[in-house]
């Protein structure tokens, strides 16, 4: 019994272990975000041309995603979706999670 | 029954207040799955199916789209199903590790349904992120689920049903 324990706690702390090293690989600062709506790209947007913070609607069949950009960093600040789920993600600054909007089929990713 | 699709459900409505631990769309606490393994280990497998059914049904009430009915459905199915197929196979000591297995599962769904909803196959990048996060907040519902069972039991006991 407690020699299952220790191999299941060692199994999924190296999974954990793997998963969050992963993570940590792909988090690294990018230079465009690629916003696309049902996979294909509406928009890619130049992080490191932002010394001046703008703001830009994406409007499709789905509904209306307010993305805002500044120097590094990319968010949704408005969306007519109803969970809103976008914009509570907040602002993203690396490649380590996308900014999504299951609702509006929307996808804000971070590139090289 | 009813009382543990409330307490679900009630869990469920103020999970939603609470910001996910990291920002990706389905990844929360997972406490009301706390109930949904609770419930397969005293009561069953189908009783608990039905609990979850309930608690999605009810809670996109709350939420009120349909593609929240779609995302939380992939999640719970297949988390249930991953549960009720490895329940009979760990002693109840172990009930922690189906519970790991329950939420690889629900983020495993999710993230099927985010890149079949998006069109983004690119999304299964997060695929690693998710699991580490499925198995920390699979390990502490499953926890939470052994202590829910232990008093469920006793309640019964008392109540002699
Ligand atoms: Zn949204």
């Amino acid at each position: 019994m407690k020699r299952k324990t220790v191999f299941w706690l060692a199994l999924f702390a190296v999974l954990a272990a793997l998963g969050a090293g992963t993570y940590l690989l792909r988090g690294v600062a990018g230079r465009r975000a690629v916003v696309s709506v049902d996979g294909e790209p509406m928009r890619t947007v130049d992080l490191t041309a932002a010394a001046v913070p703008y703001e830009f609607t994406v409007e499709t069949d789905y509904g209306r995603n307010t993305v805002r950009v500044s120097q590094g960093r990319i968010a949704v600040v408005d969306a007519d979706c109803p969970n809103r789920d976008c914009v509570k993600q907040g602002t993203i600054s690396d490649g380590a999670i996308p900014i999504v909007c299951l609702p509006h089929h929307l996808v804000i990713q971070i590139e090289d | 029954m009813a009382l543990l699709t409330a307490v679900e459900l009630t869990i469920w409505v103020l999970e939603g207040q609470i910001p996910p631990p990291i920002p990706v769309p389905g990844v929360k606490l997972g406490l009301a799955s706390v109930v949904t393994l609770a419930a397969m280990a005293v009561l069953g497998r189908r009783e608990a199916g039905c609990i979850l059914l309930l608690r999605v049904i009810l809670g996109c009430l709350f939420a009120g789209s349909f593609s929240a009915i779609i995302f939380s459905l992939a999640g719970g199915v297949l988390s249930w199903a991953v549960m009720a197929s490895l329940i009979g196979l760990f002693p109840e000591k172990l009930l922690w590790v189906v519970s790991v297995f329950g939420a690889i599962g629900h983020n495993a769904g999710q993230l099927l349904a985010a890149v079949a909803v998006t069109k983004t196959p690119g999304l299964f990048w997060y695929g690693p992120a998710l699991l580490t996060s499925a198995i920390v907040t699979g390990a502490f519902t499953g926890l939470g689920a052994m202590y829910l069972v232990r008093a469920l039991r006793k309640y019964r006991e008392r109540r002699g049903f």
